[in-house]
């Protein structure tokens, strides 16, 4: 398998390129051509000299020291790697040279830039149709890999594929002569306009009827070669002759490439013939004088200080509902919800606060004479790290429940024993000695 | 449709089934001509029922001899709009290109580049940007230049859509002969003035006041296209 990177980079690095001037490439026709008629297999120094002189009058009539042209041509062409020297005798005589394969394919393109005619083509066709024949009459009667490799596929990978390609070549040259009326057309139009229009019509007949008798022939004949093909292709893999089956393939395949390059230019050129005699009916007749371009002209330069709009209709789309469609419908991304009540626990009523007030309005109708001895009396029952606490919540009680008689302020007075201490051993409540009496109901 | 008579009624033209795309084509603005063979094969087939039918929309089914049809709305039941100035200019300039005999080697493919620089030799540069970006005060010729070529751009896109031509791709356009439309009031060697009066006198075509553009210029609005797009409302 060729590794492109390395050819690209081989290339790139040998700095390879080529340039040919028309001198040069009908230097090579006229060698290659000499050569052939003269069957001459190599060129001698002079006659190379000779020929350039010939090719350089007719190409550049009127060109100086054609000698020196002519040594600078071979330098350039066998640096080109387009002429060789074959005599290999150096400085000792003049040398013999030769076209090299690159030269000779590169003239041979030129040559075989031949057009496709109902007869070349017939002929073709009718050609391939034998040897096809042919083959398929000796691929049922084949028996060895040896008469398989001789009378089939050997026939069909250089006889059949020569004529194949012949055939397709012959096409590019129909697309070619295609590409020439079209421009003959037109410039017969621009040189001549309205007395070109026979010319024209004829031109575009003669292409139509050639290319609709090609494609006849391609259409006939080109379904009976692809038939024996199939044939041959069929028994070739009957036999298990592989390569064989390959090559009746891959000749299958130029086959159907060959038939829709017809249909293809067909309707191509249809199109083509539509279109220009559209053209001369509506353009060229109606205006033999060629007036009507030079008017419109005048009417665009003129357009931006006179200007006209041309109206055109403008109604709105219809509204068209849209269908209902089976979109997936995503969640929104989000997270559960927390539950932040909490559902409530049973558990014992504290009903403290409600027995203290009741004691302490208890203590005050028994005529307890002062807080202290109020606190005295109760603190003792509550725990001791609560007693701070209670402290005030008994002396508020008993101060909306009982009146202060005492009129100055009182000293603070610990309260004793146990009842006095709160939790902490070096603390003691203390609280002033206030006078309590009960309010009046 | 091949026979004579395909269409023995109005009802029988509604309901061939190629109707209801012609005809939203139609009242869009669309220029339906022969390349478009089903379309056109139809309007032909039923151009005697269908004109009946959109004379009740106060619109007349033209018909012409270059080989194409379109839709002239005469009353306001049927929206209608005046071309743009660009869009003028460019049609007028694809007619030209059109009836060129180069055009015609190519199958009536134009690059786009040539038709903005046909349109550029013939009004000048300077015209174009002149006429198509009206501003009081000038800006960077560059930001100009950018504005006018896609106001020019939006114009062929629009004349593309409308049948006049058709996209092909980046750069090349084919013309089709609804182009000619452009050149109907030059198409006769008499006074074009005349032309172009028998023109509006039928609907087809509305005077523009030049001075229209100079006022949009002074107070700085967006350059005439879209008045003249308003023009006839």
């Amino acid at each position: 398998m060729i590794e492109l990177h390395r050819v690209i980079g081989s290339l790139q690095q040998q700095r390879v390129e080529f340039s040919l001037d028309t001198t040069d490439l009908c230097f090579l026709v006229t060698l290659n051509i000499k050569g052939q008629n003269e069957s001459l297999s190599c060129f001698e120094e002079d006659l190379l000299y000779e020929v350039f002189g010939q090719v350089c009058e007719t190409t550049e009539p009127d060109a100086q020291n054609v000698r020196k042209r002519a040594t600078h041509a071979l330098q350039r062409l066998r640096a080109q790697r387009l002429l060789s020297r074959v005599d290999g005798s150096g400085l000792v005589r003049a040398g013999d040279y030769t076209l090299t394969p690159l030269a000779e394919a590169i003239v041979q393109f030129f040559l075989q830039d031949e057009k496709l005619t109902r007869e070349s083509l017939a002929a073709l066709t009718g050609a391939l149709r034998s040897l096809l024949a042919e083959v398929l009459v000796r691929t049922q009667s084949a028996r060895t890999a040896d008469q398989w490799q001789q009378h089939v596929l050997e026939p069909l990978r250089n006889s059949v594929r020569d004529l194949v390609s012949g055939i397709d070549r012959r096409q590019r040259g129909m697309d070619a002569q295609q590409e020439e009326v079209q421009a003959q057309i037109s410039e017969l139009l621009q040189r001549d306009w309205f007395l070109a229009i026979d010319h024209c019509e004829e031109l575009l007949e003669s292409t139509s009827t050639t290319l609709r008798e090609l494609n006849e022939i391609l259409l006939r004949d080109l379904g009976h070669l692809q038939a024996q093909l199939t044939e041959i292709e069929s028994l070739a893999s009957d036999a298990e002759q592989v390569d064989s089956v390959t090559a009746a393939l891959s000749l299958g395949e130029h086959v159907d490439r060959v038939r829709a390059w017809g249909t293809s230019r067909q309707h191509v050129w249809s199109e083509y013939y539509q279109f220009v005699q559209r053209y001369l009916r509506d353009v060229v007749r109606l205006d033999p004088e060629r007036a009507l371009s030079q008017r419109l002209r005048d009417q665009i330069k003129e357009h931006v200080h006179s200007p006209y709009a041309l109206i055109v209709a403008e109604a709105s789309l219809l509204r068209v509902l849209r269908e209902e469609s089976d979109e997936v419908i995503r969640p929104p991304v989000c997270r559960p919800r927390q539950v932040r009540e909490r559902a409530p626990e049973a558990t014992f009523a504290d009903r403290r606060r409600e027995e203290m007030d009741t004691a302490v309005d208890r203590a005050l109708a028994e005529g307890v004479p002062s807080l202290h001895a109020l606190l005295s009396r109760l603190l003792p029952e509550i725990s001791p790290s609560e007693r701070f606490a209670w402290t005030g919540r008994i002396t508020a009680r008993a101060a909306r429940s009982a009146l202060r008689s005492s009129e100055h302020d009182c000293p603070f007075v610990p309260i004793d024993g146990d009842a006095g201490f709160c939790g902490n051993p070096e603390s003691v409540l203390a609280v002033q000695g206030l006078k309590l009496s009960p309010r009046r109901p | 449709m091949t026979s004579e008579h395909p269409y023995h009624s109005l009802a029988d033209a509604l309901c061939d089934p190629l109707f209801p795309d012609v005809d939203v084509a139609l009242r869009q603005g669309r220029h339906i001509h022969r390349g478009e063979t089903e379309r056109y094969a139809f309007l032909s087939d039923a151009n005697d029922h269908l004109e009946r039918w959109y004379k009740k929309y106060g619109c007349d089914l033209v018909r012409t001899a270059d080989g194409y049809f379109y839709l002239l709305p005469q009353q306001d039941k049927v929206r209608r709009r005046q071309l743009s100035l660009a869009e003028m200019l460019i049609g007028k300039v694809l007619a030209l290109l059109y009836l060129e005999p180069a055009t015609l080697q190519r199958g009536s493919i134009v690059d786009r580049a040539l038709v903005f620089q046909s349109l550029a030799t013939l009004v000048g540069q300077e015209h174009l940007m002149l006429r198509l970006n009206p501003r009081k005060k000038r800006r960077d010729e560059r930001t100009e230049q950018e504005q006018v070529r896609k106001e020019l751009k939006q114009a062929l896109l629009s004349l593309c859509e409308l049948g006049f031509c058709e996209r092909l791709d980046e750069e090349s356009i084919r013309l089709h002969p609804p182009v000619l439309r452009f050149a109907e009031s030059v198409r006769t060697a008499g006074d074009p003035g005349e032309a172009l009066r028998d023109l509006i006198r039928a609907g087809k075509a509305a005077h523009v006041d030049p001075d229209d553009t100079q006022e949009s210029a002074e107070v700085g609005e967006e350059p005439d296209s879209s008045q003249a797009q308003e023009g006839v409302e």
